[in-house]
């Protein structure tokens, strides 16, 4: 017990480490608040970079790193409408209304404390519960990412706006999106018509800035001479009263955080959206409805994406196995550095795993601390003129889908689905969807494959081995009561019970 | 639900041009590999697309029903000035990026645009102009190494230069 | 006052240019043709600051991902061959051709250093009912399409295990595809696959760990990482005309590139490859150090494109025969 709390103590204690994480935690949310700069790339960067360091202070480092990452992509969603990463799609739908009503001080307030939240529990989980959760983690069987990546689609309901068939039209665009280039599972070409550059597919990063950065921009110039908006910032750290009123979403959002985050497969993308539909689901009566800047949609994507983060760690310290994109790149920064990820590091090396959790705190606090300081200079951008504004944000999205993959490709992708998303947007369609099915796509897609390959092409087989799964089953009853409750026929059965 | 809002101008071509593109994607979906298997590549892609057929069949239903008549005007409601300007603008930038290289395109860009939306004055959008871009620069091609179109200007070898000079001093 | 100005740079510009002239003179971009995470992007950031050392000289790494690498492969080769621009890439090009998946390959590129290359193994699940080939061969025969292999679409180490497999003993397995051995060894410890053909290194710690079990290893020799692993010769003698046979990882420029400049970086990545800790981290994920250059790494890609691409044509597993392009059978 002594020895577990020495090494958690580790960063704390060391001024090298305590400031590399600080450093870190701070770059981090700068990276992440930047579209098109990743963590993922800023994490890969450092492999080469801290190759002859030790492992610990290149470990604090890329830490650091990620979990400010993973926070500081809701800067730029709330400010701009524009997520900064993935994770932050959610945060963008309630955050950015705030913003636009000058409230912007207080939804950053509200993203920091419950990303630390999230944080604090995906930490709690993964140092207390590691093994139990990897052991139910890794039992996922195809059939049931599917069923999963089903229960995501379902949230086209939530998202679609006004129009249920447009959100429909525009999910499955995004499906089809996602789909695009050449198939890793049969090599076949999708949508290639032959050209070598789509065989890669078309960049999500390049069609998450066009949708969002581009058409956000191009619809911001119908009211170029509207001043910013101004911003009352009177109270940034939310109430203890706030916080205490917004505790049992943020821990339903957590453990759906930790568990999306500890599924290889799935990240905190995943689990914010799934999030947001949950916390629209158990919401009666939000002050302010959702889509206009309800704080519930601010509380569960944030606590959730965060609390991935967690997650994330706990197959890759358990079993080698990665959560996630970014602990696919520190396992193998782990073997640079001389140690052997896998089932036996917990049993031959544990300090590692402890050391580690430390870092993780550590950076959660900092992740606090720099989130709260500095948010007056940081609403000033939405206070900024519009007119220099707007070609700003143009020029960083133009930069940002060039950065992903180094390719002018990407940049007219982004152009043409930024004038794709800004018609559609002006024809009542809600881009959510595009991006949902975006995000789901290939875990739908490959995973019904698989699953329907597993049972020989039938499909009574799949049906019976859904039915015979006690997970399955129960992914299986929630779509359909998920299902049944955005159909007209539920609420119609709701009211009569009421009335 | 919103039939009592008039459509919008160019609103039906629009959902004409959706149907078009899903009904070719439809198609291209059949050719990846045709009602083979179910667990072929095409299976999920023909679901996608025809389902995104289908949707924009209803949603021109849904549109016909909608009364035609509208205040709107395509140059003042749809496309704007200020909207055509930036999307060629954007065009003009990927064009010349890889010619002219990452600093003056981007300058040019964005003194352009600031310029001919502001109506300030050339002092301020140069300054801005310039700024920005020195910020982005100094983010992207220092801190992160994305090498970025180097065009007309041998920043490769100013920055080499700069380093050899700092490596001589030590 | 301007003119003056010019001048003074101009002769500044031309003063310090001869000193710049020598090779490399600014960043060189490195393309890794896989994900970051990943096997090659592991090898190459591990071994690429070691080459940089004596080179002198900075190597951007950047991965550019999709289409098995022949996104990558394209920009290399689409670009200038002066040596500013390196691919690090793995096997897979070697069969893009018969693939289908472009018409350009290793033979427009000079081998600047064949690293090292894996060792496929053949490893399954713990509980499944068999523990050697032979056994394995035994059980599938007597429950057709029972067993569960993983693979990786046509053209992957999985499918050329399955296609040497298959031109000894055909076999009437299900294949669960992934996209990559990563996410199968991970659904084979989840019980979704029962066997997969993998890359030692990939599989080294789950063996270590007892998440899964070796069947055998593929290659004539023992491997000093796993040594208890069984050979397939041992069991099988008749694989041993197809072995030693693995993916590989290696460092390219693109062919025209002048001499100079690939006397300079072959030197650079022959000595890299060398540094102890390199070596150490090779030899621990089970890879075998080649460190071959010139015609040697030449002729080496030359003999793994015949074998491999007729193996997979015979599986009848490509698009186009070797023969159409000019690739002798072995």
């Amino acid at each position: 017990m002594i020895e577990i709390l020495q090494n958690v103590l580790i960063p704390f204690l060391d001024l090298k480490l305590l400031s590399l994480v600080a450093l870190g935690t701070f770059s981090g949310i700068y990276i992440g608040a930047i579209p098109g700069l990743s963590v993922t790339m800023a994490v890969s960067i450092l492999i080469s970079f801290t190759f002859s360091w030790d492992v610990y202070p290149a470990i604090s480092l890329m830490i650091g790193i990620y979990m400010g990452g993973v926070y500081g992509g809701s800067r730029t969603a709330i400010l701009l409408n524009i997520p900064g990463a993935p994770s932050a799609i959610a945060t963008a739908l309630d955050g950015f209304p705030m913003a636009q009503r000058g409230e912007a001080g207080e939804a950053i307030g509200i993203t920091t404390v419950m990303s630390f939240f999230g944080g604090l529990i995906g930490i709690t989980v993964l140092a207390l519960a590691a093994p139990s959760v990897s052991a139910f983690a890794i039992k996922f069987q195809p059939r049931d990412y599917m069923l999963l990546a089903v229960l995501g689609i379902l949230l086209v309901g939530s998202l679609s706006g006004d129009s249920l068939v447009k959100g429909i039209f525009a999910g499955a665009m995004g499906l089809m999106i996602g789909s695009i280039g050449l198939d890793p599972l049969t090599m076949d070409q999708r949508f290639t018509f032959g050209s070598t550059a789509m065989m890669g597919g078309i960049s999500f990063i390049a069609v998450m800035i066009g949708m969002f950065g581009v058409s956000e921009a191009l619809i911001q110039l119908h009211s170029m001479k509207t001043p910013g908006v101004k911003q009352v910032i009177n109270r940034i750290v939310p109430s203890f009263g706030t916080i205490r009123k917004y505790l049992p979403l943020s821990l339903q959002s957590s453990a759906i955080g930790v568990i999306i985050g500890a599924l290889p497969g799935t990240g905190g993308d995943i689990a914010a959206l799934m999030a947001y539909d949950h916390a629209r689901r158990v919401t009666k009566d939000p002050e302010v409805p959702f889509g206009q800047g309800a704080r519930e949609g601010l509380v569960a994507p944030e606590t959730a994406n965060n609390a991935a983060v967690g997650g994330a760690f706990i197959p890759m310290m358990t079993l080698g196995i990665p959560g996630d994109s970014v602990t696919a790149i520190m396992i193998g920064a782990l073997f640079i550095h001389g140690l052997h990820p896998g089932p036996m590091l917990m049993v031959e090396q544990p300090h590692m795993f402890w050391f580690i959790v430390g870092c993780l705190m550590l950076a959660n606090i900092f992740m606090l601390i720099f989130g709260l300081t500095g948010i007056k200079l940081f609403v000033k951008v939405v206070e900024m003129p519009r007119t220099v504004l707007i070609p700003l944000i143009l020029l960083l999205s133009i930069v940002g889908a060039y950065a992903v993959n180094n390719s002018l490709t990407d940049v007219y992708w982004m152009l043409g689905f930024g004038v794709l998303g800004y018609f559609m947007r002006l024809y009542g369609f809600s881009l959510g969807p595009v991006i949902l099915g975006v995000i789901l796509s290939r875990l739908l897609d490959d995973n019904w494959r698989r699953a329907i390959i597993s049972d020989q092409e039938s499909l009574p087989r799949l049906l019976h081995g859904i039915v015979t799964s006690p997970l399955s089953l129960t992914l299986f009853l929630a779509v359909i009561v998920i299902f049944l409750s955005k159909t007209p026929l539920w609420s119609m059965l709701m009211r009569k019970k009421t009335s | 639900m919103q039939s009592n809002t008039p459509r919008r101008p160019g609103e039906l071509g629009f959902n004409l041009f959706i149907i078009a593109a899903s009904l070719f994607l439809l198609y291209h979906a059949y050719g990846i590999a045709g009602f083979d298997a179910l667990s072929s590549a095409g299976a999920v892609p023909m679901v996608t697309t025809g389902l995104m057929t289908l949707c924009g069949v209803i949603i021109l239903r849904q549109n016909l029903r909608k009364p035609g008549k509208t205040a709107e005007t395509i140059s003042r409601d749809i496309l704007p000035l200020p909207v055509i300007v930036t999307i060629a603008a954007i065009t003009a930038y990927a064009v010349l990026l890889k010619p002219l290289g990452f600093v003056p395109t981007s300058f040019l860009f964005l003194l352009g645009l600031i310029k001919l939306f502001s109506a300030r004055s050339w002092g301020f959008s140069i300054s801005a102009a310039a700024g920005s871009v020195a910020l982005i620069y100094i983010i992207f091609r220092l801190v992160f190494s994305v090498l970025m179109p180097a065009g007309i200007v041998p920043e490769g070898e100013i920055l080499a230069a700069i380093g050899h000079l700092f490596g001589a001093a030590k | 006052m301007i003119r003056k100005l010019l001048g003074a740079t101009l002769a500044l510009g031309l003063t310090t240019l001869p000193a710049l002239a020598e090779y490399p003179e600014k960043e060189i971009q490195g393309i890794i043709q896989w994900g970051a995470g990943g096997s090659t992007d592991t090898v190459m950031r591990a071994v690429t600051p070691h080459a940089e050392k004596a080179l002198g000289g900075s190597i951007v790494m950047q991965n550019v991902t999709g289409g098995v690498g022949a996104i990558a492969l394209n920009q290399v080769v689409n670009g200038d061959a002066d040596g500013y621009q390196i691919l690090f890439g793995a096997e897979n090009p070697l069969l893009y051709k018969v693939m289908g998946l472009g018409d350009k390959d290793y033979n427009d590129f000079t081998p600047i250093n064949v690293l090292a290359r894996g060792v496929p193994i053949l490893v399954a699940r713990p509980d499944a009912p068999f523990n050697t080939y032979p056994e394995m061969i035994a059980y599938i025969n007597a429950h057709p399409r029972d067993v569960k292999f993983g693979s990786t679409g046509p053209g992957g180490l999985p499918s050329v295990v399955t296609a040497m497999i298959n031109q000894k003993t055909p076999i009437d397995v299900t294949f669960v595809p992934y996209d990559g051995d990563g996410p199968a060894l991970t659904a084979l410890q989840g019980g979704a696959i029962d066997v997969m053909p993998a890359v030692l290194g990939a599989a080294i710690e789950g063996i270590k760990g007892g998440t899964m079990k070796t069947i055998a290893l593929f290659d004539v020799e023992a491997s000093e990482a796993l040594p208890e692993a069984p050979t397939i010769v041992s069991t099988n003698p008749e694989f041993g005309a197809l072995l030693p046979w693995g993916p590989f990882f290696g460092v390219f420029v693109k062919k025209g590139t002048p001499d100079d400049v690939v006397a300079k970086l072959t030197a650079a990545y022959g000595e890299g490859a060398k540094a102890d800790d390199f070596k150490a981290l090779m030899d621990g994920r089970g890879f075998k150090m080649m460190n071959i250059s010139g015609a040697e790494a030449q002729a080496f890609l030359a003999k793994w494109q015949s074998t491999t691409a007729w193996l997979v044509q015979d599986a009848g597993l490509t698009k186009a025969s070797p023969a159409d392009f000019g690739i002798p059978k072995p």
